[in-house]
């Protein structure tokens, strides 16, 4: 089946909310009425037909040709189908996410995978702070899925993360899996200061890991089942994951300043 | 009597106000920044932003929601100063701006006295944490604990006072259980904290610390918070629109982000393209560093990067005019009579004869 095309015309002047272009909101709908959506965030109105040239196709698979750092919530709450974005996009790409395939092939902005609960996000090029957090006011960050990054991500990846698996193939910023509730966090480049800050449960692996805080406390070495079963699913995903977890692990428990029941691995 | 200049050439307030009108009317996205104002004039600029369908945004942002994400997301307990001068038999204080803060703190506290409210009639234990240099003198007994790292020591701290192990030096788990006996032994403890060294994640580990210690005992927290009027803009910005600052009005709704709406992000982004500068409270200067067209409602004496489009030097509130503002003493919004009483404009004043220029209804 022939894609649903979105070419971007040109940088646009403001910030566009994208959140009506995913597959269970566009299917059915003809390229007129696609054209007619609004985007706009302020009160200059901006459309659809406005913003990109349209080649029609099935909604099931949505293609973006070109990308802005201006392009927010592309993917917000897609259920199935799949999103390419072959580009850049900006604030809560995939926010919400919770089925289908979600693909970027550049950087975007804070909060990708904001709150996802189910689904696959990748992200070619490098992330900004808070991927998969909660926004303003939430309490729970992402609640289940798959995300990869390939290349960095910023500050705070995986804050209030609930469950699911992050993988970071590139450097992480400061404070990753910040107040984590449960779920999995992988960096496999190098990692900023404190991770694992104000964690409850939950497992970060770092391939090259910061001082810890004196709340981790060293749990000795180990060769887990689980860990190999892990890396067996995560192979086809991302190698360099698969290879860190088939490792022994140092294992430091913490963070003992909140519930202490997380845990922090790294090659011994 | 306030000056008001278009372009660097004194004008009337009138004109002044006209030429400012006119050029937010022709901005694609206008932002409010800076808000240092009353709650008059808080209340003037945010209906001027959604005449304009604008955003807005306070100059000490970062600051304010370094504390309100925690409250948000974590919840927080906290008490007034007075409340904490009358009962707290323990303070914790927590970082070395917290006198340049507010400089009354130690008057209003008093931690040296002992609290009248307290039925154990014994002086205060005061523990301060990274006081800095002169941060601890000459206020009582003040144990002190040297922090390089204040995540990392308040974390440790919160687990000693939970029972759990922590990896750090012997001296270090000495002074930590010391503190941690004290907290835990408080019969009404206040921590206090400020400036700018703390973060939320620093806070939201500082207020788990207050949650664990409530399970035996009383303990609250005093953030001093920000200074112009932080406090009293954002109380007011929730009365109006459900929202703290960083909310625009470009859908013709208040919209609320933290990241979107950060005034100096926009502008630098190219996102907003005009921008009204507030600040009643002293010569504070737009952050930014890109030329925009700008009009100022400032502090005479402001320096400016480049010189505004419009620029009317406005009275401070409570100074040069009455006031209602955010009063650290009481935790709450009083008001103030002029103490120096002026024909300095109000920022409610300029901002209501801007707002007279644009019509009644939003412009869309």
């Amino acid at each position: 089946m022939k894609p649903l095309v979105f070419t971007l015309k040109q940088e646009p002047d403001q910030r566009l909310d994208l959140a009506p272009l995913v597959p269970h909101l566009l299917d059915g709908q003809s390229a007129k009425e696609i054209a007619e959506i609004e985007l706009q965030t302020t009160r200059e109105r901006a459309t659809v037909g406005d913003t990109f040239k349209i080649r029609p196709g099935s909604a099931e698979s949505i293609r973006f040709e070109g990308g802005s750092t201006r392009l927010d919530n592309i993917g917000k709450d897609m259920k199935a189908g799949e999103i390419v974005v072959e580009g850049d996009c900006g604030k809560s790409f995939g926010r919400s996410l919770s089925g289908g395939n979600l693909v970027l092939t550049g950087e975007c902005g804070p909060f990708a995978g904001s709150a996802m609960s189910g689904g696959r996000l990748e992200i070619a090029g490098d992330a900004g702070d808070f991927l998969g957090a909660p926004l303003e006011g939430e309490m729970e960050g992402m609640t289940g899925g798959l995300m990869i990054v390939r290349g960095n991500a910023g500050e705070r990846v995986g804050d209030r993360l609930r469950r699911g698996t992050i993988v970071i193939e590139g450097s992480a910023g400061d404070y990753p899996g910040s107040r984590m509730i449960a779920g999995t966090l992988i960096v496999l480049g190098e990692c900023g200061t404190l991770p694992g800050y104000l964690m409850r449960r939950g497992t970060i692996v770092l391939a090259n890991p910061p001082e810890l805080a004196p709340t981790f406390v060293d749990c000795g070495l180990h060769e887990l089942a689980f860990a190999k079963v892990f890396s067996g699913l995560l192979r086809p995903e991302s190698r360099a994951a698969a290879r860190l977890l088939s490792r022994p692990l140092a294992r430091f428990a913490g963070d003992m300043a909140a519930l202490g029941k997380g845990e922090i691995f790294f090659p011994a | 009597m306030g000056e008001a200049r278009i372009n660097g050439k004194p004008v009337s307030l009138a004109a002044a106000a006209e030429r400012a009108a006119e050029i937010l009317s022709q901005a694609r996205m206008p932002v409010i920044a800076g808000l240092g104002t009353d709650a008059a004039g808080a209340r003037a600029s945010i209906l001027l932003a959604e005449k304009l369908r604008g955003a807005y945004d306070h100059m000490h942002s970062t600051r304010i929601f370094a504390d309100l994400d925690v409250m948000r997301q974590a919840g927080l307990m906290v008490t007034t100063p007075n409340e904490a001068r009358l009962r707290a038999d323990v303070f914790l204080f927590i970082g070395k701006d917290l006198t340049k803060d507010w400089p009354a703190m130690m008057e209003r506290l008093s931690p040296a006295k002992i609290p009248p409210f307290d039925l154990v009639h014994e002086p205060r234990k005061l523990l301060w944490i990274a006081p800095g240099r002169g941060g601890a003198k000459g206020e009582g007994l003040v144990e002190t604990l040297d922090s390089s790292d204040l995540h990392a020591t308040l974390a440790s701290l919160r687990a000693r006072a939970a029972g759990r192990a922590v990896n750090c030096a012997k001296g270090t788990l000495r002074k930590l259980d010391e503190f941690a006996g004290v907290l835990k032994n408080a019969r009404f403890g206040v921590a206090v904290w400020g400036g700018d060294g703390l973060d939320s994640l620093s806070i939201e580990m500082l207020h788990g610390l207050i949650r664990d210690l409530n399970k035996t005992t009383r303990f609250s927290g005093l953030p001093l918070g920000a200074g112009a009027n932080a406090s009293g803009v954002v109380q007011t910005s929730g009365w109006m629109t459900g929202f703290p600052v960083r909310t625009s009005f470009g859908r013709g709704f208040p919209e609320h982000d933290t990241w979107r709406f950060d005034a100096t992000r926009m502008i630098e982004s190219g996102e907003a393209d005009t921008a009204l500068w507030i600040s009643a409270y002293g010569p504070e200067a737009p952050p930014w560093r890109k030329n925009i067209p700008l009009v100022a409602l400032a502090s005479p004496q402001t320096v400016f990067a480049w010189e505004p489009q419009v620029c009317v030097e406005i009275g401070c509130p409570g100074i040069d005019h009455d006031g209602a503002e955010f009063a650290r003493e009481t935790g709450s919004i009083v008001g103030s009579l002029a103490s120096h009483r002026s024909q300095a404009p109000s920022v409610a004043d300029v901002v209501s004869q801007i707002s007279k220029h644009l019509g009644e209804t939003p412009k869309c």
